[in-house]
């Protein structure tokens, strides 16, 4: 008797719970007042940690009716729009309102960068790879020629005159020979790199190149006409025509080489202000001293 | 009577940019420094675009920059950049700050970043950067200590010699309330 008389008592209370359920309603809308449409409105009770969802209508309005009555976490989201929660508590029976503004959320898209910008091309690395590989192997290929390509200079010192021995010559010319190999190398890895489109070329780069148009054409006279006077010198004439000028264009290739190599190492900083500084010197001593060089010297 | 009444508007913009809501990065100036045995070179980006929203007691920021918009003067360089830190794969350097709004006055700032770069996610905890404030903006500046390892980046070389693994990166952001 007692147990039956228990049991109708809460399932008294409990229809009464139900009959004063709470109701949660209101609008979802933007900083700006604007109406958000089909944002989710989820209520979660505090207590039992179920949770109730509902979707805003066109005018961003919501309602979330049957609540009992407690602490719930009603979390806003739509998609562009950070979420946002809030904490509120029911009591039986109530109708509450309770309004929500979302900022929108923070995203590449929302910053205004064209999706152009803003994907990866995996093409264009590997081609910026290869680009980088080539010219990584035509700087250090530059750099080992630089070594040959001075002594062939400084030992066409010794090669050239009257009083020059065949095996100065012939160390000459193999020394030559070794720098004009190692620099078509090295052309080729600066030539063959893969061209990046839509670049406009600016920096040292441009002087680097621009003295590519004396060295070129130097290296490639250079050893003609080293050719020419040693042909000349072993059938002990003296060295004579176009020939003469070889021990010149070597000394202006070898100048032009040497800065288009600092202008893309040494451009700033104490190194670099220090190189620039040897390198006029050097320039206007050769400038001052060249007229007065011996004529044969000069010519190897 | 000059200081004093620098104090006085730094005060006065105070209040303003605490109750704004969101935040627009009206100019900025990124510049990365590398250090190589030989020189010296910098690379400046002024085309970073950020916003930023203040709700709840806290502030999301979000700063990006298209990481070929990095001049240094030199193209080679700037290509070569562009394909040590993956620039092609990964074209933006994007950064996420989280500061409570409490701290968003004119003064020192100890932020933690989220820096997105070179397909890597960095996290740099308690940076300070300087804030002062001009008019209803606010001028941030400081320096990110960035290094080639945290984005695991190949030291490019030069002449055989790498550059070194620091690249700090400066920064100077104007904010304007949205």
């Amino acid at each position: 008797m007692r147990m039956a008389q228990i049991a109708g008592a809460v399932m008294l209370a409990a229809g009464l719970a139900w009959g004063q359920a709470a109701t949660l309603h209101g609008k979802v809308a933007e900083s700006s007042g604007a109406a958000i449409p089909n944002a989710q409105v989820e209520a979660t009770s505090m207590a039992t940690g179920m949770a109730r969802r509902a979707q805003s209508d066109a005018t961003g309005g919501y309602t979330l009716p049957g609540l009992a009555a407690g602490s719930y976490t009603v979390t806003f989201s739509a998609a562009g729009f950070t979420s946002r929660s809030r904490q509120v508590r029911l009591t039986a029976g109530a109708e509450q309102a309770l309004n929500a503004a979302l900022t929108p959320a923070l995203s590449l898209g929302s910053l205004g960068f064209p999706a152009s910008e803003t994907q990866g091309n995996a093409q264009e690395q590997a081609l910026l790879n290869r680009r980088s590989h080539m010219l990584h192997i035509h700087q250090n290929l530059g750099l080992i020629t630089m070594i040959p390509l001075v002594a062939t200079v400084v030992s066409g010192g010794f090669a050239g005159g009257r009083a020059s021995h065949t095996g100065s010559r012939n160390l000459h010319a193999i020394l030559g020979t070794t720098t004009a190999a190692l620099y078509a190398a090295t052309a080729y890895y600066a030539i063959a790199a893969p061209k990046i489109k839509g670049v406009k070329k600016k920096g040292p780069i441009k002087l680097h190149e621009a003295m590519a148009w004396i060295h070129v054409p130097g290296m490639i006279l250079t050893p003609i006409l080293g050719a020419m006077a040693y042909s000349q010198r072993s059938k002990g004439e003296r060295v004579h025509g176009i020939a003469r000028l070889h021990g010149q264009v070597a000394v202006i290739t070898l100048a032009a080489y040497t800065i288009a190599l600092l202008a893309v190492t040494v451009h700033s900083g104490p190194v670099g202000h220090a190189a620039a500084h040897s390198l006029h010197a050097a320039l206007h001593l050769f400038g001052r001293r060249r007229p007065n060089a011996p004529v044969e010297g000069a010519q190897l | 009577m000059k200081k004093w009444l620098g104090v006085a508007v730094l005060l006065l913009a105070a209040p303003a940019m605490a109750q704004a809501r969101t935040w627009q990065l009206q100019s900025s100036t990124l510049t990365y420094h590398v250090v190589h045995p030989l020189h010296h070179a910098e690379g400046v980006s002024h085309a970073a675009r950020g916003k930023g929203v203040c709700q709840a007691g806290t502030c999301n920021f979000l700063v990006a920059a298209p990481v070929k918009s990095f001049q240094s003067g030199d193209t080679n360089r700037d290509l070569h950049m562009l394909q040590v830190t993956r620039g092609a794969q990964y074209p933006m350097v994007v950064v996420r700050v989280t500061v409570p709004l409490a701290e968003l006055h004119p003064g020192t700032l100890k932020a933690d970043l989220e820096v997105q770069f070179a397909g890597q996610d960095v996290h740099y905890a308690q940076v300070p950067f300087q804030i002062s404030a001009q008019g209803k903006d606010l001028v941030l500046s400081g320096t990110v200590p960035a290094t080639l390892t945290d984005f695991k980046i190949t030291p490019p070389e030069l002449l055989m010699m790498p550059i070194r693994n620091q690249i700090p990166v400066t920064v100077r952001m104007t904010w304007a309330p949205g």
